[in-house]
């Protein structure tokens, strides 16, 4: 067992492997820049020194030509050195982004507690924390190239004043970055006032029509604006913490930079050192302080981006739910046989489906529907037998179950895109069958209804779309990718009554023709899907408490009809 | 008007201005405290100034001594006034930011529902997610950072200028290039970064809708090619944020070449100041430390332009909001009851064909009607008239003689097919109803929509967090939660719109059980294409394209064989076996 400090090692590792060109060039670019920006202060020294001071026109031009060449210098550096760290960063974390979906995206289901909104940051802002990785090397390198140029100076001009410096400089900095937590806990605390603020607002706008319909606008405002004054007076006390912190940072860093100037001018004044070199020395001391900083803070960005890492790994790391399946039956006229099965609240459940049939399925208890159809979409953690065509359904390959036996869920998943692109889902399948499968699932009638037909937009999760027309046009998708099983849960819930029964047909007269050998499931409580299928089993309590055709259960079961007599 | 507006520049600043006039005491505190602070700042840099022209003069040590004090005092004012302007422009940022978000919801609340349509809800969620926090970003990040770097920058050269005016006029020269600067920047980068944020709104869809859809995507073998998608959306979204960023680090270049310029001048014109006599060395030393010093807040400044302009473009667009015209809060006093009528209604979308014509439909007090007909009949149009959420384009919708737009919010309600849980504990959600109710209240609404069982077996009974992202309740118990707030909220009028369609079929009986038991002694409209529910009411009205065709009790409409006959035939028939 791997443990998670090693996988986020070497998540960082691979990090810094795989963009090792652009991330070595960048930071010998950003070390030189920091050289070059650490010199300015320098520079302005020897200028008032031997040019200023002196008169001497030739010095002048000669420094003012070498604070020129540093400029050009550092610009250079500036822009190719963070153009390819920038470049391994971005990489990374898109890198990163796809490994991450790809893991929650794989056939055999991903083992993980994280909800899709979870999952969603992991794949976003955790992608992008873990690359932020690569932006600290360079920093840490730089700051130190700035901090070494800047000792040196100091030293060789005096060493007593450079030492006070090297040592007074971190110990202060050391100090404040003890209120660091406290900050921390108050910005995260302004943050999560400000984020539930944001919810809020986003769940009352979304549910508006459901608010107006009870006349409760005020009441949603008033509790909008309860919760925007807890933002703002979370803001106002981080506010204070921070400002109370950069009045502490501002007082000390200037006392420390003015204790410099003043130890220096005490110097010069017993001609210790020159003019230029107390001015270096001032300048030096002042731009010491922000490499000293970023020194300061880098273990807690560091600590960010492992903690980032970790949850990238929880993902790229975590189990697959269904084994390697390896058995791959026959394609067509395959059966279904369940034995005994218990998972949920089903409880010995027999059901079996064979070539060419049309079988009904109704089940008192929503319970075990749902069970039923979350175990033949993923066969995990059942008893009994799921046999499909003579297999173990969870040893068949996920692929080959998938096409074989087709699970629609009762909440109809569309995607952006049109209505032939949510309905013609796999390339392969083309526009052969196309009309029949519209037809079928009455999902012509909502082509109709738009000037595009087939080609008219869906927007995210097919929310342009009415509950009947999502399910009529997922009905479609289903039925023309003409898997030799198919299961449907409820399809026709938000259809009207005549359509549901036009819907009926259609499914009969597409897949169960002469010899078309296609078997469909349907569970569903429905008169007119029963009425269509060839034989009706009815589940209560978990296992199967009668079975025959819809007319024969109708006319002499009581507790039938009242379940799906409406 | 498609689209929500955007204010102006004009009426952004006016807005702005309105709200700093409003606190003007506060703003002048603020600005004080600012200018203080930046004056601390620069102090040492001058008192070092004449340090250097002492030790020239070869002064003694004694010297030292008003420099090293006039350095700590400085200190010790200007670090605590530098967090104190810190704190009141943060203040003031938050507490207008505070009322211009509550005064945007507010509205955005109360938006008519024909512009909502209009416009979809997207772009309002946006401003009222997105936007705002933007803008609460840029109070928080940039603003201050902004005002103390501009208050520097301006009292720094107006020192420099205060020791000789050429050595000002010499560091005014860096000015322009900055802007220069600026001016070269600010107009590639907002559409790069709108480009950038595009893109990584598209790759977040693009992983949110595969993440959403998993199961259909596992069951259609899609994995690739939403992959394949995400990988194109993240590589472009990469690919734009270099270029962006490859935009920013020339502009990065442009500043350093105006920091040269300046810096340059500064030391070349003090040269030939010092020859002249007309400035000392020691002042050419303390200008050359202020410009440097100068140099970490003015990139901050500069950086943070395009923040500040990308916060102006979203405080545009919530100032937009408020000034939106919003219907006049109703005057009329609700009638004690009285007819539901709807007298020769006629509706049309915009310019759109008339999707209503001519319906006159009237309610008796507590009697429950049904609608039905097919789809595109305009059973949901007429209900919306019905609830005032529409307002007809001909005839008129009265409650008691009082047009139902112009009643007061709560006395009539409607129950859409749409519906929400809001997020938060189940009870919050339904005090949304009535914020008074006392948890017995909530129990018995339950329980008379039958919904209590299962609320109290919730992991922590009615304290349970519901909605996106607490406990998830299947759409059936969502609809009896919207039943059990019409329960609270206690309305003379209910209207139903297809409220059991989407809770499958064993939900959709106990719904209509729920349905019928909120709608106990109140009167009712009823959308229904579940037609138990029809023949369980009153009367029965049936619609087709837009028009009335039948109405009367269920067993007449039977009888006489026309559409709802027919409408019943197929319903029932083969429930009958």
């Amino acid at each position: 067992m791997i443990s998670n400090e090693e996988k986020v090692n070497h998540i960082l590792r691979r990090a810094v492997a795989r963009n090792g060109k652009h991330l070595w060039t960048g930071t010998a670019l950003a070390g030189v820049y920091q050289l070059c920006a650490a010199l300015v202060p320098v520079l302005i020294g020897v200028i008032v020194d031997r040019a200023v001071s002196t008169g001497d026109v030739a010095a002048l031009l000669l420094w003012i030509g070498v604070l020129a060449l540093t400029y050009l210098v550092l610009v250079v550096t500036y822009r190719y050195g963070a153009r390819h760290l920038q470049r391994a960063i971005a990489q990374e974390g898109h890198l990163l982004r796809v490994e991450v979906a790809a893991r929650i995206l794989h056939p055999r289901g991903l083992r993980t507690d994280r909800h899709a909104g979870d999952l969603l940051t992991v794949s976003t802002s955790d992608a992008d924390y873990t690359s932020y990785f690569l932006d600290h090397i360079p920093r840490i390198t730089s700051s130190l190239v700035a901090v070494g140029v800047s000792a040196v100076t100091l030293l060789l001009i005096s060493a007593p004043l450079g030492l006070a410096v090297l040592i007074a400089t971190p110990i202060v900095l050391a100090v404040l970055n003890l209120t660091a937590p406290l900050i921390a806990r108050r910005v995260k605390d302004q943050q999560d006032q400000a984020g539930r603020a944001t919810s809020l607002a986003t769940d009352l706008v979304t549910g508006l029509r459901p608010l107006r319909g009870i006349g409760a606008q005020d009441a949603a405002a008033e509790r909008y604006r309860v919760v925007s004054r807890q933002s703002l007076d979370a803001t106002l006390r981080a506010s204070r913490t921070q400002n109370a912190y950069l009045a502490a940072s501002t007082t000390l860093s200037t006392l420390l930079a003015g204790g410099i100037a003043i130890a220096a001018g005490w110097s010069a004044l017993t001609g210790r050192i020159t003019v230029g070199q107390f001015i270096t020395v001032i300048g030096s001391a002042q731009f010491l302080i922000e490499p000293f900083g970023v020194l300061a803070v880098v273990p807690s960005w560091v600590a960010a981006a492992r903690a980032a890492a970790g949850r990238v790994a929880s993902v790229t790391e975590a189990g697959l739910v269904l084994p390697e399946g390896a058995a791959s039956p026959a394609d067509t006229r395959c059966d279904l046989r369940l034995s005994r099965v218990t998972h949920g609240s089903l409880d010995g459940l027999d059901l079996h489906v064979r070539p060419g049939e049309f079988v009904g399925v109704v089940a008192h208890r929503p319970a075990d529907a749902e069970a039923l159809v979350r175990l033949l979409t993923t066969p995990h953690g059942y008893g009994g037998d799921i046999l499909l065509a003579g297999e173990r359904l969870d040893a068949v390959d996920r692929g080959r179950a998938r096409r074989l036996l087709h699970v629609e869920p009762h909440r109809t998943d569309l995607f952006s895109g049109t209505l032939a692109s949510n309905i013609s889902v796999r390339a392969a399948t083309g526009a052969d069958g196309l009309p029949d499968a519209l037809r079928a699932a009455a999902a012509d009638e909502v082509a109709d209804l738009h000037p595009d037909g087939l080609d008219a937009p869906v927007s995210e999760r097919g929310a342009n779309l009415s509950g009947g027309q999502r399910q009529r046009i997922a009905l479609a998708r289903a039925l023309l990718a003409r898997p030799p099983l198919l299961v449907l849960h409820d399809p026709t819930t938000a259809v009207d009554a005549v359509t549901e029964h036009a819907i009926a047909g259609g499914i009969r007269a597409l897949r169960h023709g002469p010899d078309a050998g296609y078997g469909t499931l349907v569970i569903t409580s429905s008169p007119a899907m029963l009425a269509a299928a060839d034989r009706v089993v009815v589940i209560g309590d978990g296992t199967v408490t009668a079975e025959g055709t819809h007319a024969e259960l109708a006319a002499g079961d009581e507790t039938y009809r009242r379940t799906v007599l409406r | 008007m498609n689209t929500l507006p955007i204010a102006g520049a004009a009426a952004t600043r006016s807005w702005l201005g309105a709200e700093l006039r409003a606190r003007r005491a506060s703003a002048t505190l603020t600005l004080i405290a600012g200018v203080l602070a930046a004056g601390a700042t620069i102090v040492p840099a001058y008192a070092l100034g004449l340090l250097v022209d002492r030790i020239r003069a070869g002064g003694d040590i004694g010297a030292i001594l008003p420099v090293a004090t006039v350095i700590v005092v400085a200190a010790l004012v200007g670090g605590p006034a530098t967090g104190y302007a810190g704190y009141l422009i943060r203040r003031l940022g938050s507490r207008i930011l505070a009322d211009l978000r509550e005064r945007t919801v507010d509205t955005a609340l109360r938006l008519p529902a024909q512009v909502l349509d209009r416009v979809g809800r997207g772009d309002l969620l946006s401003r009222v997610s997105a936007d705002i926090t933007a803008v609460d970003r840029a109070v928080s990040e940039v603003l201050p950072t902004m005002i103390s770097a501009l208050l520097l920058a301006v009292i720094s050269l107006a020192a420099i200028a205060g020791i000789d005016w050429r050595l000002g006029l010499a560091g005014a020269v860096a000015v322009p290039l900055y802007v220069l600067g600026l001016r070269w920047y600010l107009p590639r980068a907002a559409p790069a970064y709108a480009a950038e944020r595009v893109a990584i709104a598209d790759r977040s869809q693009q992983l949110v809708e595969s993440m959403q859809g998993i199961r259909t995507v596992h069951t259609y073998h899609l994995e690739d090619r939403h992959l394949d998608g995400i990988a194109t959306a993240s590589a472009r979204a990469r690919d734009i944020s270099m270029s962006v960023f490859a935009l920013y680090t020339r502009f990065v270049g442009r500043i350093s070449r105006a920091e040269l310029v300046g810096l340059g001048s500064v030391l070349v014109v003090g040269f030939l100041l010092v020859q002249k006599n007309a400035v000392t060395v020691g002042e050419v030393s303390a200008t050359a430390l202020l410009f440097h010093r100068l140099f970490g807040p003015l990139i901050l400044l500069m950086v943070t332009f395009d923040k500040a302009q990308d916060a102006g473009a979203s405080l545009a667009r919530l100032v937009g909001v408020l000034e939106m015209p919003l219907p006049r809060a109703p005057s009329s006093p609700a009638p004690g009851g009285g007819e539901l009528v709807l007298d020769r209604v006629g509706f049309a979308y915009d310019d759109g064909p008339p999707v209503l014509r001519d319906v006159t439909l009237r309610l008796a007090p507590g009697e429950v009607v049904a609608l039905v007909g097919s789809t595109g009949a305009g059973k949901t149009t007429a209900a919306s008239l019905a609830a005032g959420i529409l307002r007809p384009t001909s005839g008129t919708a009265t409650l008691g003689g009082v047009p139902v737009a112009d009643l007061p919010a709560r006395t009539i309600a409607i129950v859409s097919q749409e519906t929400h849980v809001f997020a938060g504990p189940l009870g919050e959600d339904l005090r949304l109803a009535r914020p008074k109710a006392t948890d017995e209240d909530l129990a018995a609404a339950l329980d008379r929509v039958g919904a209590l069982d299962w609320a109290r077996d919730l992991p922590a009974g009615l304290d349970t967090v519901v909605g996106d992202g607490g406990h998830h309740l299947t759409a059936a118990r969502a609809q009896q939660l919207a039943l059990a707030r019409v329960v609270l909220l206690d309305p003379a009028v209910v209207v139903l719109d297809e409220a059991t369609a989407e809770a499958g079929s064993a939900g959709a009986r106990d719904l209509e059980r729920a349905a019928a038991a909120a709608l106990e002694g109140r009167t009712a409209l009823v959308v229904a294409h579940r037609l138990t529910q029809a023949a369980a009411a009153d009367r029965v009205v049936v619609m087709e394209h837009g028009e009335i065709v039948e109405s009367g009790p269920h067993e007449v409409l039977v009888a006489a064989g026309g559409r709802y006959a027919q409408l019943w035939g197929a319903w029932s028939a083969r429930s009958a076996g």
